[in-house]
């Protein structure tokens, strides 16, 4: 009903997911499916000699085993970056990029033949040695042409190198990040369904299911309403299941081949392979300030690594350009070619990285004047966004200060380091500011009344646990008026009206905007169709003698937004315990203000943040996918040598305060995406607790034990 | 995973008829066995079926020892009130490990018989001379950060994974296991082998012969013991360092010591030298520090695990300190 | 005389009102007395969904006073009522009699693949499907129908039709068959074994590497119990043994006989929510819901242990369930209201 937006409303799909009746794409039932599995290559660079499939081919239950000798070759494809499209490795060449590469396709009746098959497979190798260690290559590093979506890679405004030489405070330190690789629950998988030659439906799990569609079409060949994506369930995304990676062509070549269902799901080893990650980085930042601690100059340069084949930028610099007042910035990004496979979109990208970097900094620097951190971020407060040259959308930024900083017990903080104990355990209090950019992009949505008095509202956007069935279905009960029960949310499903992919958290904003405005519209269309005062919307579809009345919507980006910078908002403390012997840290409690605008369900939003968070302990003290520098192979490819943060490294409290803010400059619902910004600046905090802590400055992530020794 | 004959032994006999002639493996919880056949670095052409056997009670003995049957499982055993109370540290090892799930599944003769977390053993494909003799090590110049700092030779620097091991060394406990021809003892430092120059060869078991059960002495030191592990996160991951510590006391006096390292060793290990230099000292924090130094000594450090000795070390004085301070 | 349509021949035009004549996809039609989808259980209906996606089909039902039609993934269409004659037409031009039975299977170019017909009513629709799928892969070669161990139950069907399969005229050029598996190597031999599933027996036979995770998800239809890591070392494949939780990707199927085992489908009694369920629901403890099902049986065998009282203790024993999302914290306090509340 009118009112629904805001209210704390158990999840829609919670009952489905308790049960066991969620549906992810390898569950789909399909009979007489093949199983298909992805073999990797040994080696990170050289070639592949040969594949002999003489012996796999004879082993039990084998349909078919595609190399690049026999495999069907695709149409070439030149990927568009604006849709994150990747360059993919399909079959085509001997060449290895990277190792675990997908060199072979192995397709069997069942999967236990399917996976046997593929160890007999005799493959000889031509290897070169490869080269993937970063900081022995640095030399090499070159200028990124430009960050994707995120706009250009070099900025620079006024004059750094002369407001350099009159600060009366200045630093220049070096972070570096590691690799972090996404790790959803559910492992990529794709069942591929031909109906003939020209038809495919394939079920995927995905963030963007009119990104496969695409990629699928110009592949092999096809109009694009002739392919058809599903995904009504995912088990996490994060970034890596953004766009198409090789599995899923391969998916839909074998099928093509063997002419019969196949479900290719990909192993937990393989997810550290080839569906991307953050890629490493080295950040140099420089800060000066005047007397008083007013910034004079930022700079922010950061190298990342990258393949040889294909370009993505962690956009690490992002933030430093508009997030404190500061009349000279520059920021640049550059990039390292190894023989790596490609890194990608990663929760939070850039702002995961580039916060670890200037909210240290920042800290460090407040430890060199000598004022509190959070007083030296109010003192750099910016009230206008000086890179874009716009007014702020709407910004809590200082709201958040206020209400974290006293719920925490901030003043109380003494500046030294190692002034808190708890037993023999040191403590320490690390705080930093928090920023998410604000995106929307066209989606379309459309809306019907059942005569029935269901409302079904319809969009091909995907729910990867952001909770997207239940936000929609709220804004479609307010518009409609109409019992938040009697709502049906539809998506997951390139049959539904186009919506962008699930990523950089703007679902909310964009795809809500659309709901709203088809909600709006057909409305309008009830309205004209009343005869009575007392007609409900139910009672009118009837009379006009239908099933039901339709409307769409598509939604843009608004002019008002087009002229701010939108951004969402937080301030984040946090912390630590330390065992001074045993250098183990522990994140005891965290306390997190977050400012983002309309809050739709204030129940799924906490959960976002509180998931930002946790992903930010992960990154800040035990994440790492290591690579041997010697061959090239990852080292670390399974959930018990790479950490993610387990139940018990959750902090005792994690306290989240909803900063109220109305930000109808951003979109008519006063809508902005939270899925990224727990991930802003949680590391940096974290850090600065271990400083406040230990008295150590800790410039490498992740904060290990050898580290604190 | 490469195909294999399930067989399921109703009787020890069967068992060993099997096994005796090599290529086939016993299998209880699967925790170590379905995961390495999965990976490809074990393919057992029979797989044994022992979880009929009647093996897995757990008894308490005359002279005040535990009998532990060999398909005890790990949750059992951790949570048995005899364990609990006169052998706390074989307890909290235990519980260190794994995960609940594992546990309930994990029995203490394939806790015993777990192999290495080595990625380069695991990953199937890199030189490695435990999974093929002769083909070097790739840990030795790899990425070496979980890898053994004591006990390693040239040929192989594969840390043994297991917690509940660590406790057993320090408890003295003796294997007992059944052949085909005849049943012997085992003392626990006699169980598993060092890599040397056969890193492919783990433990003194023949083919033929099949752990029955485990006995762990009654003992003046067992009740105050204690288990200290560090790991990369607080739970379900492998220690960087841990130690089961067990002291008898007369007073202020050390009067019997036990120390066993985990996490940095090839094999469960014993650290004789430090137990001998506590025996007669205050139970005192220089004690504790020069006990830590000699257990220590000879570690071998390599390019990303030196961090182990110093960690070691302080894992060794806290878990002291604790078991004198009662603090658990 | 009736023209025998039979497999290789083209399929006549289906000249009915809302229903496109031929199409460039592979369809199913069903000629059935007295068939409605408003009647069918909604397994039932499932069921036929997936055999569909098999076949890569759509499937029109035509029938006596309704007809339908449906993709595998699309809401079920009620086509028009007044279609009776023009049905009529049609099944007389299939060579199908009045009142009688049958199902065709008619492939992207418009070629039947697969015909069924019965003067007795068939068995259900759903089996009519399966004996398709079936049909589909079937080698020429050895003249015998190869079907997977999974359809034991439909064997003597499938065997009945591939007769009539066979024994259709011929057609002057037989399309491309999927493909079969080339001569295959004598298989691991598989085993017959019964597991106790949320109070029901089921057989089944099995290799002896499958394990108990995917005999329940790709043989059993039990697709609750998730695959996050195939090692040990998530916790998405919790099941309950004899009440005790482990991991179903490390158990053999062949060692999960003889046990009493439990799933998250077998939690609920019925349409009642178990309390760990509904809690998990009411503390938001489950975001993107693929560890869900191994989080809630774990943490109601956790109950069980009775080793876990304080928060910190719960997180302790808890933390062999990973959880991507962020969903701990609602996930404790879930567990905790449901331990305070003294539920089952």
């Amino acid at each position: 009903m009118k009112g629904d937006i805001g209210k704390p409303f158990d999840r829609v799909d919670g009952r489905a997911k308790v049960t066991g009746q969620a549906t992810y794409a390898a569950e789909v039932a399909v009979k007489n499916i093949a199983h298909a599995i992805v073999v990797g290559s040994a080696i990170a660079r050289g070639r592949v000699v040969s594949i002999d499939i003489d012996a796999a081919q004879k082993r039990p239950g084998v349909i078919r085993i595609l190399t690049a000798q026999n495999a069907p070759k695709l149409r070439d494809v030149v990927p568009d970056p604006k849709k994150g499209d990747r360059v993919l490795q399909l079959l085509e060449d001997d060449r290895v990029w990277y190792a675990e590469q997908p060199i072979a396709v192995v397709v069997a009746d069942t999967l236990e033949h399917a996976q046997d098959a593929a160890t007999s497979l005799v493959v000889r190798y031509d290897a070169a040695t490869a080269d993937v260690a970063l900081e022995p290559n640095l030399s090499r590093a070159f200028d990124a042409e430009d960050l994707g979506p995120n706009g250009q890679a070099a900025s620079a405004r006024g004059d750094v190198a002369t407001a350099l030489t009159t600060a009366a405070h200045r630093i220049e330190r070096t972070y570096r990040t590691q690799v972090q690789t996404h790790n959803p629950m559910e492992p990529h998988a794709t069942i591929a369904v031909w109906h003939g030659d020209t038809r495919l439906t394939v079920y995927d799990s995905t963030q963007g299911i009119f990104n496969v569609r695409g990629a699928l079409a110009k592949r092999f060949g096809l109009p694009p309403e002739n392919v058809r994506v599903i995904s009504h369930f995912l088990g996490g995304g994060f970034g890596c299941k953004g766009a198409p990676w090789s599995h899923v062509l391969l998916c839909a070549m074998a099928a093509k081949a063997i002419r019969r269902p196949v479900k290719l799901a990909i192993t937990r080893q393989q997810m550290f392979a080839f569906v991307g990650y953050r890629p490493r980085t080295i950040q140099k930042v420089t800060l000066a300030t005047d007397r008083a601690g007013k910034l004079l100059a930022i700079s922010h340069d950061a190298i990342a690594e990258c393949s040889r084949f294909d370009r993505f930028v962690e956009p690490s610099g992002l933030q430093s350009r508009h997030l404190y007042q500061c009349d000279n910035v520059t920021t640049n990004h550059k990039l390292v070619e190894l023989d790596i496979a490609t890194p990608t979109f990663t929760r939070g990208p850039g702002l995961t990285s580039g916060t670890f970097a200037l909210e240290s900094a920042m800290d460090e620097l407040a430890y060199e004047i000598g004022i509190d951190p959070l007083e030296l971020r109010r003192r750099n407060h910016a009230e206008r966004d000086d890179h874009e040259k716009k007014p702020y959308s709407a910004k809590s930024l200082l709201a958040a200060y206020d209400q974290a900083s006293k719920r925490f017990g901030w003043a109380s903080r003494p500046m030294k380091p190692r002034s808190l104990r708890d037993g023999n355990l040191l403590v320490g209090w690390g705080m930093a500011s928090v920023t998410y950019p604000a995106k929307q992009r066209p989606a379309s949505a459309r809306a019907l009344m059942r005569a029935d008095g269901t409302l079904v509202v319809q969009a091909g956007t995907q729910d990867i646990g952001t909770g997207t069935y239940t936000i929609m279905s709220q804004i479609a009960a307010d518009a409609m008026n109409v019992p938040f029960e009697r709502v049906r949310f539809e998506l997951g499903d390139t049959m539904l009206p186009e919506t962008p992919l699930s990523a950089g958290s703007l679902t909310a904003a964009s795809t809500g905007t659309a709901v709203k405005q088809a909600c709006d519209k057909l409305r309008a269309l009830l309205e004209a169709l009343r005869t009575s005062p007392n007609q409900s919307w139910a009672d009118i579809v009837a009379h006009a003698g239908r099933h039901e009345i339709v409307a769409e919507a598509t939604a843009n980006e608004s002019e008002r937004k087009k002229q701010h910078s939108c951004h969402t908002w937080g301030a984040l403390f946090v912390e630590v315990k330390v065992d001074p012997a045993l250098a183990r840290v522990r994140v005891s409690r965290i306390v997190a203000a977050y400012a983002a605008g309309t809050i739709l369900n204030p129940k799924t939003a906490r959960s976002q943040y509180i998931g930002g968070l946790i992903w930010g302990i992960g990154y800040a003290l035990m994440e790492h996918t290591v690579r041997d520098e010697h061959t090239g192979r990852i080292v670390t490819p399974d959930l018990v040598e790479y950490h993610v943060p387990v139940q018990a490294d959750i902090p005792d409290i994690i306290d989240v305060i909803q900063v109220p803010e109305e930000d109808l400059n951003m979109n008519e619902l006063g809508v902005k995406g939270i899925g990224e910004i727990g991930m802003s600046g949680s590391a940096a905090a974290i850090a600065n607790a271990v400083f406040h802590a230990t008295g150590k400055r800790i410039r490498e992530l992740p904060i290990t034990v050898e580290k604190l020794l | 995973m490469k195909p294999f004959t399930y067989v399921r032994a109703e009787r020890e006999e069967r068992a060993i008829e099997i096994t005796k002639n090599g290529g086939a493996q016993v299998i209880a919880g699967g925790t170590t066995l379905v995961d390495l056949m999965r990976i490809g670095v074990m393919q057992p052409t029979t797989v044994v079926d022992i979880t009929g056997l009647p093996l897995d009670t757990i008894e308490t003995l005359p002279d005040g020892g535990l009998r532990i049957g060999a398909l005890a499982r790990n949750q059992t055993v951790a949570y048995h009130a005899a364990v609990v109370q006169r052998f706390p540290v074989l307890s909290e090892a235990i519980l260190a490990g794994a995960s609940p799930q594992i546990r309930n599944m994990a029995t203490t003769a394939g806790n015993l018989l777990q192999r290495t977390r080595c990625a380069y053993f695991r990953d199937g494909v890199s030189q490695c001379n435990k999974r093929a003799p002769g083909s070097g090590c790739a840990a030795l110049d790899g990425y070496n950060r979980m890898h053994a700092v004591l006990g390693t030779s040239e040929q192989c620097i594969a840390t043994h994974p297991s917690d509940m091991c660590v406790a057993l060394a320090a408890l003295d406990a003796v294997v007992h296991v059944r052949g085909a021809a005849a049943r012997r003892a085992i003392r626990f430092a006699d169980l598993h082998a060092l890599p040397g120059k056969t890193p492919h060869i783990e433990h003194a078991l023949a083919p033929d012969e099949l752990i029955t059960h485990v006995e762990v002495p009654a003992s003046a030191f067992a009740a105050r013991s204690h288990y200290v592990k560090v790991r990369d996160r607080s739970e379900f991951a492998f220690a960087l360092a841990s130690a089961a510590v067990a002291v008898a006391l007369k007073g202020k006096t050390i009067t019997e010591a036990r120390i066993a390292l985990g996490g940095v060793a090839t094999k469960p290990w014993r650290a004789l030298e430090a137990e001998a230099a506590l025996v007669g000292k205050p139970a005192a924090p220089a004690a504790f520090q020069r006990a830590a130094d000699l257990a220590l000594a000879g570690a071998k450090p390599r390019a990303h695990n030196a961090f182990k000795i110093e960690l070691a070390r302080r894992v060794v004085v806290r878990a002291l300190t604790e078991v004198v301070g009662g603090q658990r | 005389m009736m023209n025998l349509v039979c497999v290789g021949s083209a399929a006549p035009e289906v000249a009915v009102d809302g229903i496109e004549p031929t199409c460039d996809r592979p369809r199913v039609i069903a000629f059935i007395r007295d068939w409605s989808a408003e009647r069918e259980r909604g397994d039932d209906i499932a069921m036929m969904r997936a055999e569909l996606r098999g076949l890569g089909a759509e499937l029109l039902v035509l029938s006596q006073d309704t007809s339908w039609s449906f993709g595998p993934d699309d809401h079920i269409e009620k086509l028009g009522c007044d279609l009776a004659p023009a049905i009529a037409r049609l099944a007389d031009r299939f060579g199908v009699a009045a009142g009688g039975e049958a199902v065709f299977v008619i492939d992207h170019e418009n070629i039947v693949r697969f015909v069924h017909r019965a003067s007795a009513p068939l068995p259900r629709l759903v089996d009519a499907l399966a004996a398709a799928n079936e049909a589909m892969l079937t080698t020429r070669r050895e003249n015998a129908v190869l079907f997977t161990r999974r359809e034991w139950n439909i064997t003597a069907l499938v065997t009945g039709f591939a007769f009539v399969f066979l024994s259709a005229c011929r057609a002057r050029e037989k399309p491309q068959a999927p493909s079969p598996a080339p001569a295959p190597a004598p298989s691991a031999a598989e085993i017959t074994i019964e597991l106790h599933i949320n109070g029901k027996t089921r057989a089944l036979r099995v290799d002896p590497r499958t394990s108990l995770l995917d005999a329940l998800r790709e043989q059993l239809g039990l697709t609750g119990t998730k695959k996050g890591c195939d090692m040990g070392q998530c916790g998405a494949c919790t099941v309950l043994a004899n009440g005790e939780r482990v991991l179903s990707c490390l158990t053999l199927a062949v060692m999960a006989q003889n046990k009493k085992l439990v799933t998250i489908e077998g939690l609920a009694q019925g349409e009642t929510l178990h309390p760990m369920q509904q809690a998990f629901i009411t503390h938001d403890g489950l975001q993107c819901g693929y560890c869900t099902p191994g989080q809630i049986l774990s943490a109601v065998a956790l109950l069980a242990e009775g080793h876990a009282t304080t928060d910190a203790e719960v997180r302790t024993q808890m933390s062999g369930n990973l959880c991507r999302c962020g969903a701990q914290p609602n996930i404790v306090a879930a567990i905790q209201a449901v331990r305070r509340g003294g539920g089952r």
